[in-house]
Parts: structure tokens; C-alpha cells; sequence
């Protein structure tokens, strides 16, 4: 398609003069960018403002630009040319123009005074105006309005996770869900009642504590997110505050790094004393561990270095090496040991048996009297039961009852026989491996077996967990010392020495490098009305 | 004398800074709080009043430097100042924040802030730089010298065209007026040469890409291959010769224009940034008291 562009110009004197130009060409772009066929040096002009093209009806122009085109002083965006009509663009003015022959179609381009004719290179020299268009100014303010609608209206309105300044703790991701479940009142710090909604307060904290804590809320002490999330407030300062410096009249020694400022360890002894009634009363005593050393009075005979021989113990299998988890069976949870008991600990080796010609028969463990009941009832049957040699078999003829004096002659025949093997049980052989046994001449059951009781927590004020100790590096033995300990009366607990091997400082760098940092919170709990000896 | 915003007056803000950040660091070292270290304890409130003031301060500076007549220090001095206490406070606030960081509104302050001090770091390395190259690319001259050079070119090629058929004329005004170097911020970075040319190639009108002059080049090449006489052949190669000049004078005039930009483009995220941080600091003070 062949264009006509006729460019008039007018000069000095006031005549106007034109130049033909001719443009082999689909279309005429028309705009302000270098790229356009006709290139328009007037700001006003988009980079592409309108296009003349050919269409089935006829030549049309068109305009992509906001306000269109205008055309005969209405704004167009798409309009078909007929001869006559005057388009402006800008302060530029085309006119639709007869075409000669050849020439498709024609526009007369009349130079404007008023569009700027200057170089475009003389713009260059001006500052940047802008980011695609965006002053900073422009720029900021959209910037403040989408943070605005992230950072506060969003989440207000959906996504209030947006708002945390941590982690919530995992106990509480149910109660979390509403962040107003705590933060009760805006800009109120969490009151201690949004605490008490779940939790029971008053077993929480003991009267000595609550006198000094005074109107300290919980959220002072238990902290919620913080990364990593812990609720419970495990400084130093929490419980050295305090006891780093007791008052002159408190039972308690000041206590402020386990390091090397906390008391000697009180071990919390069962021991036992003899009432009125000369029963035996068992209570707890408080004493030094440099005071305890052979003061465990369970009243159990026990040998720890034997049973402990590295070239093993005799029983009733054959000699063998026993080691300590045999009797010391750790609690679910692996805090501390379960108790020890004969029936299971003891007995596969210390076999109550009383009669050499019929092993398999035992005396039950416990109460002297059953004990020796047990043993007149094994005799009296033998006497009158259907054993051959039985006293009752030699006396009677077949056919034949027993005369009531035969009975009685058998009765304390079999009595006697029991005293006997009682007699030999309770002071030689089984009873005195294990108990204190004391005689009592002329009672029915003429002898006492002292009770036994062993201590099941040395320390009530704190928490070990065997568990936590299971190590590599550590054995039963390296603490507890037992393969050198001969008498029940050996207090095997270790002391606070032994602790501190491992234990050291709250502060990583008072510490040696084989210490790892022990604040109080480790073994103790805070002021828990609940304190007290562990029923 | 000519001294840097960096060693102003012996560095005296460097050192300020330095003492402020070994202050910051000895607390939060010796800071002991019953809590894992963060923004809500002793420290961290301090620190984070602290840290406030000083954006504060330092957004103070945007307003201070369109002062002209305000006495309060020099505008050396307070750049100084920004650029060091800028840097500074990027500590403070990790301290303050206690290295605890998450998805939500506090750490978008701190990413904002974060993104602004970095923007400045490379507007300070821009401006020791930038001016030297700019000089250097320069050889001696203005930019307006250096745009009166090419309109000489320019006029020249004109007159020399006027003695050649219309073709030539052609070619010369239209390499002329759609001589373009990027009008964009983003063009100007980018080091773009728009210019066109408009060519007659067997006779269709066509308008193409001229950068470095070369379409305008290889089509006088072309016709001088296929010229006659020895006349019109020299003229052709004068047009040639000046065409290169100009293509140099715009490689020329094109570094500078990028030069340019590049030591404006840091504002564009630096000040916008700054505005946002503003907006996001307003809203963690506001979410930490809301939910205290």
C-alpha cells in the first residue's frame, strides 16, 4: 500500500511550502517513539498513538490511546477517513488529502509552531524523572498502603498468626487459637485469671513463696513465644534471687550455683524407733550425708560385695555372676527403682526349705508364727498321714481309729519336731542370713524378727531420674560404689562431690569443659504446696 | 579540600558507631534475663527504643539534607552520621530481636529495615565510585558539550547530504531526529540505544533499528560498493566518517546517561523502602503493646 505524506512547512516571509514523501508501507504508525512511520516530536503524542490502515471498507484510523484520536473535533478511537477529514494529534494537525495517481491514500502534515521542534536530545540532560512513571514519592505511599494492609488490616481481619511474636508452646496450640483467650483486654499485659480459666493455681505455689512473690503474675514467670518455646523458667535467678541469701533464721542454708555455693546434700533416712507399745514406728530423718555414713537402719542383713563377687555367687544353678538390674528394676518412666521384695528378688537362691528329704518344701517368708505353724502342720500330717513311717502308721493296726491319746502323743510329737526345724531356721540357717532375729524365751512363737523397711527416696526435695543417667560413661557402680559395700547399714547414695563431676555452673564459662550447666530448676521444683515427704 | 562523607572529621562518626555496637554487644552479653533473649526483656526494650529513635533519626535525615538554611551540623556531617549509625543500627536490632526470628509482622520490620540499609550501602559505594567514572567517561567535558558536539555532527552529516540525492537527505534527518538514548530510568540502566533510521530499501519505507548508527552505516556502505563516480563515492565516505564519530560520541553520551541513572536507581528502593519500614515499625510497637 502506497502512502502520501505531504509535509508543509511554512517559511520566514509567511508562504507555506511542502515536500512529498512517499511510504511503501501496510500501515502509518503515527506516534512520539523513534519507531513510528510518522514521528511526532510533541510530548502530548503517546509513543504510539494512533495507526492509518487499510480495512474492507475503506482506510481507517485508529488509536489505542486514552482519549482516542481526534477527528473533525470529536475524539475517536476507530473511525474510516474519507477525503477532507482533519485529524489532530497533539498540537500536530493532519489532513485526509486528494490522492494522485498511484498513491493509495493521502495526508497533508502541517509542522505545527506550537510542538516542539527541538532536538530530542536535549531532554537527556534532566534527571531520571521516574520509575516507568513512578516518582519515589508514588512509589512510598503505595509501598506504606501495602504494608499497611499486611501488617495490620490482614491480619486483624484473618490471619492473626501474622501478629505472634513467637512460636506458641505446643501445650498450648489449642488454647492459642484465639489470641484473645490470653491477651484478654488490648494492650493490658495477660492477667493471671486467663490463666486460671484452664489452670488450678493454688496447688501451685506454697505459702513461704507466695509472701514473697506477692502480686507477681504468671506470664512473669512463664513466658510464652519464645524461640525455643519453654514455659517453664528455668534461670538460676529464679530461685537464686532468693536463697542466695537467706535470713538469719531460716532452716535453709543459702544456696545460689551448684557449682560451688549450694549446701551439702540431706539425705532423707526411713529409720526406725520403737514405740510404746514396743512396736516398731519407721520416720523420716534428715541428715548430713557426711553424718550418714553407716546410719541406714532398714534392719536388713545385706552384703552387697558379696552378692556383687566378680567370680560369681553360689546358687542353686551353679555359680554365677549376678549383676545389679537383677534386683534394681528401674519404674516405668525410669525415675527410680522399684521396690525390692524377697518373693522376687531374693528367694530363686534363699530357699526357705526346711527338710533335707524333701527339698521342694518351703516355709512361707513373713510373720514368725505362720512360719512355725506351717512347719507343725507339715509334721502333723506326716505323723498321721498316709506316709509309712509316719508315728500314726506305727501305731495304729489296720482297720482301726486312733484313740484320742494316740492323736495328742502324735500332735506334740509333731509340735516338737517343728520347734526343732524352727528352731534351726530362725538361728542358724535361713531367717539370720537376711534379719535381725531376736529370741523371746518363753513366748508360743519364741522368736522376733526384727521389721524391715528400706529408705525408697534418699532425697524428697529433688528429682533424679535414673533414666536420664543411662550413659555410655556411666555404670551403677561409679556412683553407687556397692561392690565395696559389706554392711546394709552403707549408705550407697553418692554425695554431691560425684554430682558435680558432670554438674556444674548455671554459667557455661565458670565451668570445666566435662561440666555441663546445672541451674537449680534441673533437680528442684519451685514452691509446690504439694511439697512435702512422698507418701 | 575535598573529604569523603566516610572520613569525615576523622571518622568521628565511625567511631560513635563502633562505640555504640561494643555498648550493645558487652549488654547483651552480660544480659542475664530469666528468659531467652528478645525483645520483651529489659535489654530488649531498651534496645528497641533505642533502635526506633535512631530510624527515626535517620529517616530525619531525608527531611534535614532540603534544609539549606538549618545550622544544626553540616550535611557532610549528618550523612556521615547516617551512613555510620545506618550500619550500626542493623545490629542493635538483631540484638534486640535476640536473633529470634519467624513469619509475622516483626520480622518484616526487620527484613524492610534490612533491605534500606543495604540500598545505602550501595548508595555509599555508588558515590565514592560513581563520580570518578563519570569524569573519567567524560574525557574533560560536560554533558552539554558533549550534546553540542553531536548536534554539530549532526549539521554536518546535513550538509554533506545536500549534496547527495534525497535518499541521503532522508537517511541524515531522520538518523538525526530518532537519535534516541533511552528516556526510561530502566532504558537508561540498561544502556539502551533506541535510535532508528528511516531507510528506503527497494522502495518500501521502512523505519529500523539504528543502534550504534549501524543500519544507517551498512546501507552507506552498500551504496558506496555501488557508486559510479569517484565524487558522489568520497561524500559517501565523509558521511561514513562523521556517521562514526557520532556512533562513538553516543557510546559516549550513553555511559553517562547510565552512570547517571545508576547513582539515582539506589533512591528508588532506598527512600519507597524506608516509607514501608516506617509503616511496619508503626505496626510492631503497636501489635507488641496490643498484645502485651
Amino acid at each position: 500500500m502506497k502512502y502520501l505524506i505531504r509535509f508543509i512547512t511554512t517559511n520566514a516571509a509567511g508562504s507555506t511550502e511542502h515536500s512529498d514523501k512517499i511510504v511503501d508501507a501496510p500501515t502509518i504508525t503515527i506516534g512520539r517513539a523513534t519507531d513510528q512511520v510518522l514521528h511526532l516530536k510533541d510530548r502530548r503524542a503517546r509513543l504510539q498513538h494512533a495507526t492509518i490502515e487499510q480495512q474492507s471498507d475503506g482506510v481507517h484510523i485508529t488509536s489505542t490511546a486514552l482519549g482516542g484520536v481526534t477527528v473533525n473535533g470529536r475524539s475517536q478511537r476507530d473511525m474510516r477517513l474519507a477525503r477532507g477529514d482533519v485529524i489532530e494529534v497533539g498540537a500536530n494537525i493532519l489532513r485526509v488529502i486528494e490522492a494522485p495517481d498511484g498513491i493509495d491514500f493521502a495526508i497533508s502534515f502541517e509542522l505545527s509552531g506550537a510542538a516542539s521542534s527541538e532536538h530530542f536530545v536535549t531532554d537527556w540532560s534532566a534527571a531520571a524523572s521516574g520509575l516507568g512513571g513512578w516518582s519515589k514519592r508514588r512509589i512510598s505511599w503505595t509501598l506504606v498502603i501495602v504494608v499497611a494492609i499486611v501488617a495490620l488490616i490482614l491480619p486483624g481481619v484473618a490471619f492473626e498468626k501474622f501478629w505472634l511474636a513467637g512460636p506458641v508452646h505446643s501445650a498450648h496450640s489449642s488454647t492459642a487459637s484465639e489470641c484473645e483467650n490470653c491477651h484478654v483486654t488490648p494492650f493490658q499485659r495477660v492477667p493471671d485469671d486467663a490463666c486460671a480459666a484452664c489452670h488450678k493455681v493454688d496447688r501451685h505455689v506454697a505459702p513461704p513463696a507466695t509472701a514473697v512473690l506477692g502480686t507477681t503474675r504468671c506470664a512473669s514467670c512463664h513466658l510464652e513465644h519464645n524461640e525455643p518455646p519453654q514455659l517453664v523458667n528455668r534461670h538460676q535467678g529464679l530461685c537464686a534471687d532468693c536463697h542466695q541469701d537467706m535470713p538469719a533464721d531460716s532452716t535453709l542454708e543459702d544456696a545460689s550455683d551448684f557449682l560451688d555455693a549450694h549446701p551439702e546434700f540431706k539425705l532423707s533416712l526411713l529409720l526406725p524407733s520403737v514405740g510404746e507399745d514396743g512396736a516398731t514406728e519407721w520416720s523420716v530423718s534428715h541428715r548430713l550425708m557426711s553424718a550418714a555414713q553407716g546410719a541406714d537402719q532398714s534392719n536388713l542383713v545385706f552384703n552387697h560385695a558379696v552378692h556383687l563377687d566378680e567370680s560369681g555367687i553360689v546358687t542353686p544353678n551353679g555359680r554365677r555372676v549376678i549383676d545389679c538390674a537383677e534386683c534394681h528394676v528401674p519404674e516405668p518412666g525410669g525415675a527410680r527403682m522399684q521396690p525390692i521384695s524377697m518373693d522376687e528378688h531374693c528367694s530363686a537362691c534363699h530357699t526357705l526349705s526346711f527338710d533335707p528329704d524333701d527339698p521342694s518344701r518351703s516355709v512361707p517368708h513373713g510373720d514368725p508364727e505362720v512360719v512355725l505353724q506351717s512347719l507343725i502342720e507339715y509334721y502333723s500330717a506326716r505323723l498321721l498321714g498316709d506316709d509309712p513311717d509316719a508315728v500314726a502308721q506305727r501305731l495304729r493296726r489296720p482297720g482301726q481309729a486312733l484313740s484320742r491319746a494316740e492323736r495328742d502323743r502324735a500332735a506334740a510329737e509333731a509340735r516338737v519336731q517343728a520347734l526343732e526345724v524352727a528352731e534351726d531356721l530362725f538361728e542358724r540357717r535361713a531367717c539370720t542370713n537376711c534379719h535381725q532375729v531376736t529370741q523371746i524365751d518363753g513366748a508360743d512363737v519364741p522368736w522376733q524378727v526384727q521389721p524391715v523397711r528400706l529408705t525408697e527416696s534418699f532425697f524428697l526435695h529433688a528429682n533424679f531420674s535414673h533414666a536420664a543417667h543411662e550413659t555410655e560413661v556411666t555404670s551403677c557402680d561409679s556412683c553407687h560404689h556397692a561392690s565395696q559395700s559389706e554392711s546394709a547399714s552403707d549408705v550407697l547414695i553418692p554425695g554431691i562431690e560425684n554430682c558435680r563431676d558432670c554438674h556444674g555452673s548455671a554459667l557455661t564459662h565458670r565451668n570445666q569443659s566435662s561440666q555441663t550447666p546445672s541451674t537449680c530448676i534441673m533437680c528442684h521444683r519451685f514452691h509446690y504446696a504439694s511439697k512435702g515427704a512422698r507418701q | 579540600m575535598h573529604e569523603s562523607i566516610l572520613a569525615f572529621r576523622k571518622r568521628r562518626y565511625l567511631w560513635l558507631a563502633l562505640i555504640l555496637s561494643l555498648l550493645a554487644i558487652a549488654a547483651y552479653l552480660f544480659d542475664d534475663p530469666q528468659e531467652p533473649a528478645n525483645g520483651g526483656t529489659v535489654l530488649g526494650y531498651t534496645l528497641g527504643t533505642i533502635s526506633t529513635l535512631l530510624i527515626l533519626w535517620l529517616t530525619w535525615f531525608g527531611i534535614r539534607k532540603r534544609r539549606y538554611s538549618s545550622t544544626v551540623g553540616t550535611v557532610q556531617g549528618w550523612l556521615s552520621a547516617h551512613v555510620y549509625l545506618g550500619i550500626a543500627l542493623l545490629l542493635i536490632v538483631l540484638l534486640h530481636a535476640g536473633f529470634q526470628f519467624g513469619i509475622n509482622v516483626h520480622t518484616l520490620a526487620f527484613v524492610l529495615m534490612t533491605l534500606v540499609i543495604v540500598s545505602g550501602l550501595y548508595g555509599v559505594y555508588v558515590y565514592m565510585k560513581y563520580p570518578g567514572r563519570v569524569s573519567a567517561n567524560r574525557e574533560g567535558t560536560s554533558r552539554p558539550e558533549l550534546l553540542d558536539q553531536l548536534e554539530d555532527l549532526d549539521r554536518r552529516s546535513q550538509r554533506v547530504a545536500k549534496e547527495l540525492p534525497a535518499d541521503y537527505q532522508e537517511l541524515v534527518s531522520s538518523g538525526a531526529s530518532r537519535t534516541q538514548l533511552g528516556s526510561t530510568l530502566w532504558a537508561r540502566l540498561r544502556g539502551n540505544d533506541l535510535s532508528r533510521i528511516v531507510l528506503r530499501d527497494d522502495d518500501q519505507t521502512k523505519v529500523v533499528a539504528n543502534p550504534g548508527q549501524e543500519a544507517a552505516l551498512d546501507w552507506l556502505a552498500e551504496q558506496q560498493s555501488r557508486a559510479t563516480d569517484s565524487e558522489s563515492a568520497a561524500k559517501i565516505g565523509e558521511l561514513s566518517a562523521l556517521l562514526r564519530n557520532k556512533r562513538r560520541l553516543l557510546k559516549q553520551i550513553g555511559a553517562d546517561l547510565r552512570l547517571q541513572a545508576t547513582m539515582e536507581i539506589w533512591l528508588y528502593l532506598h527512600v519507597p523502602l524506608t516509607a514501608a519500614l516506617l509503616m511496619a515499625l508503626f505496626a510492631h510497637i503497636l501489635t507488641v503493646f496490643m498484645y502485651w
